[in-house]
């Protein structure tokens, strides 16, 4: 913890490396906002509460989208919570469309901008037919490069299309926000026989853009080892060969790795008893609405359940509290 | 037939002629009651007419006249009888000036000419010829009796002169309608059957018509004979064989415009049946009020409704014309927005229908039409624009709010209906169906504002106007959101226990998320948020009664007991939305000094504290240098030190 980096660092420095200050404002406004609730039960508990939420991710949820978005660590938190909440999603095999994923999104994060999943969209579907299904897999890994990386990937599209239209890499470039992706569609149209722009060249533009800038980039080894194998590529192709290398998926640290993308034992194991309780729940409501073989229904149901249980939960330590009580 | 027994030559003739009348059909004509015909002298016909019987009796047909012949010599006659012939014109009879009564039935004549010098001619009979057009009569201004039946005249023209006309025969020709027959001052009878007459005009102009038949034609409405109810002299009419008597009110209102009615279709009028036809006419009349009035009130609400769908249609328009604006070159979405409001708009083309023109009239008394519509019916209220939401305000009798089980919303922006629930909630507890038509429901988040309600049985949502309802999973995060309404239908079909488990499955681990691992603080605050509106609706709505407060307390308790875990997925409108997060701008930015100011100061005592920690060694040996060069003399320093002390006092 005390590493004699850390204590090289000027003060200024520091805190906004760790973006310490974005979190101590927002944890002041909460308290600001929530005065009389908070008021009750103590300031220390609230910042405990607070900081712990922020260790563990769950700060992010359902907050405004300037501030997922504030730092690297609340957009991890977001993809982490994104994927926890709605892998069920993805497991029972449904393909949505960019608009769905874009609700599913606005379930977290309510003002969660139409833009940012729209070019992860583009990303999946190699910027073609915006209207196809996609997989929940497909969709998830392409939308964390694209929301993790959104800054870099706009400077990443402002150099491609320079060197498609053959201007010196080497100049400065400065990012003109979303406008230049937008002007992708008319430059590819005059790249003429070759498609995509020569990967080493590519390489060399993205080292000097990463050196350059403070915002996170991927780890340049690991985007070398992405472009190994091209002699060529087009944006998109970056992007997708991007969001399926799994070095940078690890480096990110916010998802499983794509085998693993379907499987939360834990989470598994909450939901089995939710499932549970809300058929319990149901049952017994239609027992209050009086039908007829309700008790018989009921126990057979619990029965049936209790059994489901303990088959579906592979070994895990709470197994054993699923023996029928004798 | 009153002839005085001295005129035996009369009575001679009086039989020949009635013999003669028998023989043809003119019995359909009343023409063997004229007087004049009876009474009218004739000489030496006897001699013309016993040449052509024989020629007759002979049976071959080439013996029958095909001209008129000449006749010289007998300027005195007064009756010529030529039945039953092939003549085709009538020739060679203009020096027979005082010919009374001509008898051309059953020829071939094509056209009435030859006639102009018959100055005193009383009856003529044309009956069964090939006669297209009535003409040529202006000169026979003395004509008592006309029979044209059975030819093909298609027009009634050119007798307007015939003031002394009594009798009209105008039966099986073709003519389509009556008009024309002013001038007939003297007409008591005018047989019309068996045409193909629609409507009769000028009938009114009759001054002494009281026979009028016509039976088998093609008048369908009592309108087309409307000029009937004028005609004070009309006694007798016949009506039978045409469309109009096969309807069920054609007796009373027959009976009921034409009070002057002694006779109809050949039966006479009783007093019984005068009593029933007024009584059933006023039946009508009320029958038919209604109805206009009914008619009047559909087409209200079919304009409203309209003018409704309209204004939305723009709204929407006007809201995909900033989406694309914004949007700049995004050319997929500003397809989108675009495709929706051609389909919006092409279910509502602009209907004009065929409206009554009393219909038109009526409604162009209203000034104003509305830009919303709120309609009960039964147990469905329904409420069209925007405008409609004011109408929960109204003070609803507990037996109107009490029946509606269903509430119907179209052409409204749901974020709206949002804002009136809880209104809703309380002013039609037993509202258990809900209906969204048109009102831009997009996102999944929405339906998490119908939990609020005390209970929901049905769903439906029309995916008119309805983007959201393209949605693969929608169903289930309806069913997984309001698990606790426990829903019987969605759109129609039934929920079954496979879907609520299908919901729970895909969606149980966001509740799950939603409430155990969210810090507490921030539970008591959206929950406490959703309770504090309640609380200031409640406040707000007048006639509160602190029976209503308990309710809702012990309402929010039990929702909050059963689903503690998803009442946390809230929805708040787009603009409270904005609203929210400019009211935090300020916050945000006192906080973002407060907290610079700390930053500031802790960076402050951190440098100071570094620098104190490299300083305090040097300062440290300085110290005890200075302390040690004091007390390096004894004597010196114990008098600074007394010195110090008396100082001190």
């Amino acid at each position: 913890m005390l590493s004699p980096e850390r204590l090289a660092l000027p003060d200024y420095e520091y805190l906004a490396q760790r973006h310490v200050l974005t979190y101590m404002e927002d944890a002041v406004c909460q308290l600001l906002e929530n005065r009389e609730d908070i008021s009750q039960y103590g300031i220390a508990r609230f910042f405990t509460e607070y900081f712990n939420s922020v260790c563990q991710g769950t700060h992010i949820l359902f907050r405004e989208f300037s501030f997922v978005q504030a730092t690297p660590h609340n957009r991890v938190s977001f993809l982490r919570a994104f994927w926890r909440c709605f892998r069920t999603v993805g497991k029972n095999g449904d393909l949505l469309t960019m608009k769905e994923y874009h609700c599913l999104l606005q379930l977290l994060c309510p003002d969660f901008p139409l833009e940012l999943t729209q070019k992860a969209a583009r990303i999946v579907l190699m910027d073609d037919a915006m209207d196809c299904l996609m997989s929940f897999s497909d969709f998830l890994f392409a939308f964390q490069i694209q929301f993790y990386y959104s800054e870099f990937l706009d400077s990443v599209a402002a150099i491609y299309e320079d060197l498609l239209s053959g201007k010196n890499p080497n100049t400065v470039i400065v990012p003109t926000s979303s406008s230049g992706q937008h002007r992708q569609r008319p430059a590819l149209g005059e790249a003429g026989m070759l498609e995509g722009v020569e990967a080493s060249l590519f390489y060399q533009c993205l080292e000097n853009l990463c050196d350059r800038h403070k915002y996170s980039c991927p780890p340049p080894a690991l985007v070398k080892e992405a472009l190994s194998n091209v002699q060529r590529l087009t944006f998109y192709g970056f992007l997708m060969a991007l969001s399926k290398h799994h070095g940078i998926n690890q480096a990110l640290g916010a998802l499983p790795d794509k085998g693993d993308l379907m499987h939360d034992p834990a989470m598994d194991e909450e939901l089995e008893r939710l499932v549970v309780r809300s058929k319990l729940h149901r049952t017994s409501r239609q027992h209050r609405a009086k039908e007829p073989g309700a008790f018989g229904f009921q126990r057979r149901e619990k029965q049936e359940a209790l059994e489901r249980v303990s088959s579906a939960s592979v070994p895990t330590p709470y197994h054993y509290r699923w023996e029928p009580r004798e | 037939m009153g002839i005085p027994p001295e005129r035996e030559d009369v009575k001679q003739q009086v039989l020949y002629l009635s013999q003669i009348t028998m023989k043809s059909h003119l019995l359909e004509s009343p023409i063997s009651k004229c007087p004049l015909y009876l009474a009218c002298h004739h000489l030496k016909t006897e001699r013309i007419q016993r040449d052509w019987e024989r020629q007759g009796d002979a049976g071959s047909e080439g013996q029958k006249l095909t001209v008129c012949p000449i006749i010289n010599g007998e300027d005195h006659l007064r009756l010529l009888n030529f039945q039953h012939n092939f003549i085709t014109r009538i020739q060679n009879i203009s020096n027979l000036q005082k010919l009374i009564s001509l008898d051309l039935y059953d020829n071939q004549i094509e056209e009435i000419s030859g006639l102009s010098t018959l100055r005193c001619l009383r009856v003529l009979l044309l009956g069964k010829n090939r006669i297209k057009k009535i003409s040529n009569l202006e000169n026979l201004k003395s004509l008592d009796v006309l029979d044209l039946h059975g030819n093909q005249i298609t027009k009634i023209e050119n007798i307007n002169h015939l003031c002394e006309l009594r009798v009209l025969n105008l039966a099986r020709n073709f003519l389509s309608h009556v008009d024309n027959l002013n001038g007939l001052d003297s007409l008591t009878e005018l047989n019309l059957r068996h045409n193909q007459i629609t409507f009769v005009r000028d009938v009114d102009n009759l001054p002494c018509l009281q026979h009028l038949f016509l039976s088998f034609n093609n008048i369908s409405s009592f309108d087309s004979v409307s000029c009937l109810a004028d005609s004070s002299s009309l006694s007798d009419i016949t009506f039978d064989g045409n469309p109009i008597a096969q309807e069920s009110w054609y007796k009373h209102t027959v009976l009921q415009n034409m009070m002057q009615l002694r006779q109809l279709d050949m039966k006479r009028i009783t007093e019984e049946e005068r009593r029933m036809a007024s009584v059933l006419a006023k039946k009508e009349e009320e029958k038919k009020r209604e109805s206009h009035k009914q008619s009047l009130l559909k087409e209200k609400k079919r304009l409203t409704i309209n003018n409704v769908a309209r204004q939305w249609d723009l709204q929407q328009q006007r809201v995909a014309n900033i989406a694309t604006n914004e949007d700049r070159k995004d050319s997929d979405s500003a397809q989108d927005p675009c495709q929706i409001d051609g389909s919006t708009l092409s279910a509502f083309p602009e209907e004009t229908g065929p409206l009554d023109s009393g219909l038109n009239n009526a409604l162009q008394g209203l000034s104003v039409i509305d830009t919303y519509l709120v309609e009960v019916d039964g147990d469905t209220l329904s409420l069209y624009g925007s405008g409609a939401l004011e109408s929960l305000d109204r003070n609803w009798s507990v037996q109107t709010a009490g029946m509606i089980t269903t509430v119907s919303f179209t052409f409204i922006e749901f974020d709206e209906i949002v804002h009136v629930l809880p209104k809703l909630k309380i002013k039609f507890p037993n509202s258990l169906h809900l209906k969204f038509k048109e009102t831009n429901l997009v996102m999944l988040q929405q339906f998490n504002a119908l939990a609020q309600l005390r209970r929901v049985d049905q769903l439906t949502i029309d995916p008119q106007g309805n983007p959201v309802v393209n949605f693969t999973l929608w169903k289930y995060y309806v069913l997984f959101r309001l698990s606790h309404f426990s829903m019987q239908k969605i759109n129609g079909t039934e929920v079954t226990q496979n879907d609520m488990i299908m919901a729970e499955r895909l969606f149980g681990i966001l509740a799950h998320v939603a409430s155990s691992e969210l810090p507490q603080y921030r539970l008591i605050s959206i929950l406490g948020d959703a309770r504090k509106k309640q609380f200031r609706y409640l406040l707000e709505s007048k006639g509160k009664k602190p029976g209503i407060i308990n309710e809702e307390n012990n309402d929010s308790k039990r929702l909050v007991g059963e689903n503690t875990n998803r009442a946390t997925l809230n929805y708040t409108t787009r603009d409270f939305y904005n609203e929210k997060l400019e009211e935090i701008k300020e916050k945000k930015k006192f906080c973002k000094t407060y907290i610079e100011d700390l930053v500031k100061e802790a960076t402050e005592i951190n440098m100071k504290n570094e620098a104190l920690q490299k300083l305090w060694p040097q300062m440290f040996i300085e110290l005890v240098r200075d302390a040690v060069i004091e007390i390096r003399n004894k004597n010196s320093y114990m008098k600074l030190c007394l010195q110090q002390i008396t100082d001190q006092k």
